[in-house]
């Protein structure tokens, strides 16, 4: 970061110019240094995250003990998932993206409270760490899963209350991050920015800061509950005191699905920026991707319990959270045939960014249908809990929000920068990411359909096959994020100087210089285009 | 005549290859129009765009009504086969299991216990499962059943096995460090046959009382008793064993008593012994004071008739009088990883070096005059009277020091 600054050496650097040193940037309240301390502090999570991702698959690739013992492994799933959810998806779009184009995208100088901001930054660094001291200290790293079940999690001997303080840490970043956004898409819009010239990025963050505002508080309390009962012995969930471990279950998946959405959304929002760039198309369906953003956070905040239809949860409960569950589906079926209209008679451009948003489609209508599978009641008491579970998540969480954040990385890393990655890597990068991808999670629907539960260390001789080509795919998707990531810091180090505009785009950030000039816009500006302004016979000049 | 019942696989699959079918059709048609708009509108073929439509209210309806029919019609079909898993039909036969860290154990009508699940081929059963401790589930992936089994609260699955076989039981709610282990199998049996093993004793049920009460506390998932590694420590063996263990992170080693085997099966977090993890849940409160009792004295006088204890004929015969345990020489060579050990020895005056294996020990045992180790003086007593059956104790006894 800071060598980056000094390559430049100079102010026409932007907002990357000027003050310079560390204070310059941990206390400062740009947005868009704001944006870049979440993006190293995140992606340093995210490879922190992937390496354990390759141990869990490196043990899986025979059945018995490779390289680990049963508690390690169960400690490195456990320490997975809560890493790549609470220290990456959650907050990697909105905090880093979110945080860099929305004052741009709606003509701000920043957003509505600047320091509420970086305090949200202070926040996440402050969990994070006492998630990485929740390893150290204690009774050992947790080894509950990154779901907390009690009585489990209430029982065992290893370090969750740290955990559990950290999670409740990480959500006051989100709940603050979410109203920072609400009011600022609210009250600082530009002269001229209406709802209805909102880009579509926008919107997708807007219905996410909903989310992020309300359903938190009831994972930081559920948490707190968690710790409290560890230490004081209450017996809210305990049966022999009276409590019941069912209603943990729904405390916790009432923040936990919605925060699917949380993941997901903002990264549709880059899928509706990145596919009518490289199309030269308006948008398709405007408002019905839109709508279906809010539809979406809506629907999804009340179907939280189709994660526990085998739980032992009543007939009436998996009645109604089934069938939610299946009109959650629409809107975003919906959003998937907008994004295909779009590309109708357009002039498509197979630049990285496209790459990876097409890549994006069919990623996540996998993840989707294979939902309709673990949605349905019947289908769900086979598949819940296997690797079939796995796999789907995995699709959508990776396949969707991930590649769309990839997406929105190549696609704005030179604006952030100012400075363009080598195109022929980064298409050779996709390529091999996609490959290993459908290697690493494909085999799982099988894998589940054959009955292979999850968070297994040792499984039974038929599953060995399948087992095997999914950790070879590990090994080649991880070669071919590294060599995307390599590339992207080579760029934006010392790549070409990108321009303006390099793509094309038409929304306001691609209106001011790379990087962009500290206070963003020449004073207050005036809008009077839509974010989508293509004509009839443009093309990629 | 009812007509024949169908199993519940029978119900799901179809109810999977409907929504699978469904869930490829979408997925072509997705994949073949990107494909197909992104090769015909490349801007090699296609450098300029030639429409800007962003509209159509009837497109954008029926693409909503379509899909939203097709998951009412899914949901519907989902929630139909979810109704036969649950409604039980008459006439089943009724078990309970419950689950604990980290087995099953299972109980049927006339008391019997079962670390496996004995069926009838062709009668529909009814599981009621329990938890003693933390919450788990109880998955037959052949049946595409699964319910958890929760503490404190009872559930339960239903299935007919339609022919006689073995199937894989699961525990697919992860329940701690050996959750992937907490595996056993129903077994379906032919009626006559199912009847002769729940009249009496049937095939593969616990042999002798220990293993009867350990399986019955779900000892054994983690403790073997043949002297394999598991989870924690093998029983083995275990009265009057030295063990290490930690007291709050200090090692000390003591005899495992009586009062030490209480304290660490009702206290177990008190005193770990060094090198397992600190995962056992304590007993106070699941195991009746008699049954404790009972398997106290099981545990101190494991030398019955049928299976004499190799430790206790290396007290009672003295061969610890001259042998070391710990690896310190006495009179005799320690017994410390004898076993497999590479040990010179005089034979006839020649200094030969062997492997210390079955045969050498047998030897060594019964006629040690005819290869003393080099270095030891030649005073051991052969010891020919004793059996074979104690003879190989002795020797499984060498073999896991």
């Amino acid at each position: 970061m800071e060598e980056s600054i000094k390559a430049a050496g100079s102010d026409d650097r932007g907002f990357l110019g000027g003050e310079r040193g560390l204070r310059s940037w941990i206390f400062s309240t740009d947005h868009k240094r704001i944006a870049l301390l979440y993006l190293w502090s995140i992606m340093s999570f995210f490879l922190v995250g992937m390496t354990l991702g390759f141990l869990i698959r490196l043990e899986l690739i025979a059945p018995g003990a490779t390289i680990m013992g049963a508690q390690t492994y169960n400690a490195l799933f456990t320490l997975h998932g809560v890493i790549m959810i609470f220290l990456f998806i959650i907050p990697v779009v909105p905090a880093v993206l979110g945080n860099f184009l929305l004052p741009l995208h709606i003509g701000a100088e920043d957003v509505a409270f600047p320091r509420l901001n970086l305090l949200s930054w202070w926040f996440y660094l402050i969990g994070a760490l006492m998630a990485l001291a929740s390893l150290f200290t204690g009774g050992g790293p947790p080894d509950t899963g990154w779901t907390f079940y009690v009585p489990f999690s209430t029982q065992t001997t290893t370090n969750v209350t740290v955990a559990a303080w950290a999670v409740f840490v990480l959500g006051f970043s989100s709940i603050l991050t979410g109203l920072n956004f609400l009011t600022t898409i609210h009250r600082l819009r530009a002269t001229g920015v209406t709802w209805n010239r909102l880009p579509l990025f926008v919107w997708a963050i807007y219905a996410t800061a909903w989310i992020q505002l309300l359903a938190t508080p009831i994972l930081g309390l559920t948490v707190a509950l968690i710790a409290i009962e560890r230490i004081f012995q209450i017996g809210l969930f305990d049966p022999a005191r009276g409590g019941d471990p069912l209603m943990y279950q729904h405390l916790f998946w009432i923040y936990s699905h919605p925060a699917v959405y949380i993941m997901i959304l903002p990264g549709m929002g880059i899928i509706s920026e990145i596919i009518p760039t490289f199309s030269r198309r308006r948008i398709f369906g405007y408002w019905a991707i839109a709508v279906s953003s809010l539809a979406i956070a809506f629907a999804g905040s009340m179907v939280w319990s189709h994660h526990m239809l085998a739980s032992g949860m009543s007939d009436m409960g998996v009645f109604v959270f089934s069938l939610l569950t299946f009109l959650v589906a629409i809107p975003s079926a919906v959003k998937v045939f907008n994004w295909l209209a779009t590309l109708y008679k357009g002039t498509i451009w197979l630049a990285p960014p496209m790459l990876y948003a097409l890549t994006f489609l069919v990623l996540f209508s996998i993840g989707g249908l294979t939902g309709l599978v673990v949605g349905s009641a019947g289908t769900a008491i086979h598949t819940h809990d296997t690797h079939f579970v796995v796999g789907h998540f995995h699709y959508v969480m990776f396949g969707g929000a991930i590649f769309a954040f990839f997406g929105g990385l190549h696609y704005w890393l030179p604006k952030i920068y100012g400075r363009m990655y080598n195109l022929r890597l980064a298409t050779w990068a996709w390529g091999i990411l996609t490959v290993g991808f459908n290697l690493l999670y494909f085999p799982m629907f099988i894998l589940g359909m054959q009955g292979m539960p999850r968070r297994y260390y040792d499984y039974l001789p038929q599953y060995t096959t399948l087992n095997v080509v999914s950790t070879v795919g590990s090994w080649i998707l991880i070669a071919g994020l590294l060599l995307m990531l390599w590339n992207l810091w080579r760029g934006s180090r010392s790549g070409p100087p990108a321009g303006m505009n390099p793509w094309g785009g038409r929304t306001l950030e691609w209106t001011i210089a790379s990087p962009p000039p500290k206070e963003n816009f020449p004073g207050e500006i005036v809008v009077s285009t839509d974010p989508y302004d293509y004509h009839t016979g443009e093309g990629h000049s | 005549m009812n007509p024949p019942l169908l199993t519940t696989a029978e119900t799901i699959d179809p109810v999977f290859w409907y929504i699978l079918g469904v869930c490829i059709f979408f997925l072509l048609l997705i994949t073949v129009v990107m494909l197909y708009f992104v090769w015909k509108y490349h801007r090699s073929r296609h450098p300029y765009t030639t429409s800007q439509v962003s509209k159509n209210v009837p497109l954008e309806i029926v693409w909503t009504l379509v899909p939203t029919l097709l998951a009412l019609s899914m949901f519907w079909y989902g929630w139909a086969g979810y109704l036969t898993l649950q409604r039980v039909p008459e006439g089943a036969m009724v078990v309970d299991v419950t689950g604990r860290m980290w087995s099953w154990l299972f109980e049927y009508g006339n008391g019997k216990t079962s670390d496996r699940l004995y069926v009838p081929a062709g009668q529909p059963v009814q599981v009621n499962i329990h938890s003693a401790d933390v919450i788990h589930s109880f998955y037959i992936p052949a049946f595409r059943v699964k319910k958890d089994a929760v503490p404190g609260m009872t559930t339960y699955v239903w299935f007919v096995a339609d022919r006689p076989g073995s199937y894989d039981i699961f525990c697919a709610e992860y329940c701690g460090t050996a959750h992937s282990a907490m595996i056993t199998t129903v077994e379906a049996l032919p009626p006559e046959e199912f009847l002769a093993w729940y009249e009496g004793e049937g095939p593969a049920e616990a042999d002798g009382e220990l293993k009867a009460l350990l399986t019955r506390h779900g000892c054994l998932g983690c403790h073997s008793l043949d002297g394999s590694p598991g989870v924690g420590p093998t029983l083995q063996g275990i009265f009057g064993r030295q063990v290490t263990v930690l007291v709050d992170g200090q090692e000390r080693t003591l005899t495992a008593d009586r009062d030490y085997l209480r304290r660490s099966i009702l206290e177990p977090q008190v005193e770990m012994v060094k090198g397992y993890p600190p995962v056992m849940p304590s007993y106070r409160d699941r195991i009746p004071e008699a049954e404790l009792e009972e398997m106290l004295d099981l545990f101190e006088r494991p030398a019955s008739a049928a299976a004499p204890s190799g430790e206790k004929l290396a007290q009672d015969k003295g061969c610890i009088g001259c042998h070391s345990t710990d690896g310190s020489r006495q009179v005799g060579p320690t017994f410390q990883g004898v076993f497999g050990r590479q040990v010179t020895v005089e034979r006839n005056g020649q200094p030969v070096t062997i492997e210390a294996d079955e045969d050498y020990l047998r030897r060594a045992i019964v006629e040690p005059q005819a290869e003393i180790v080099q270095g030891y003086p030649p005073s051991m007593p052969p010891y020919s009277e004793l059996s074979d059956e104690e003879l190989a104790a002795l020797i499984d006894y060498l073999r896991g020091l």
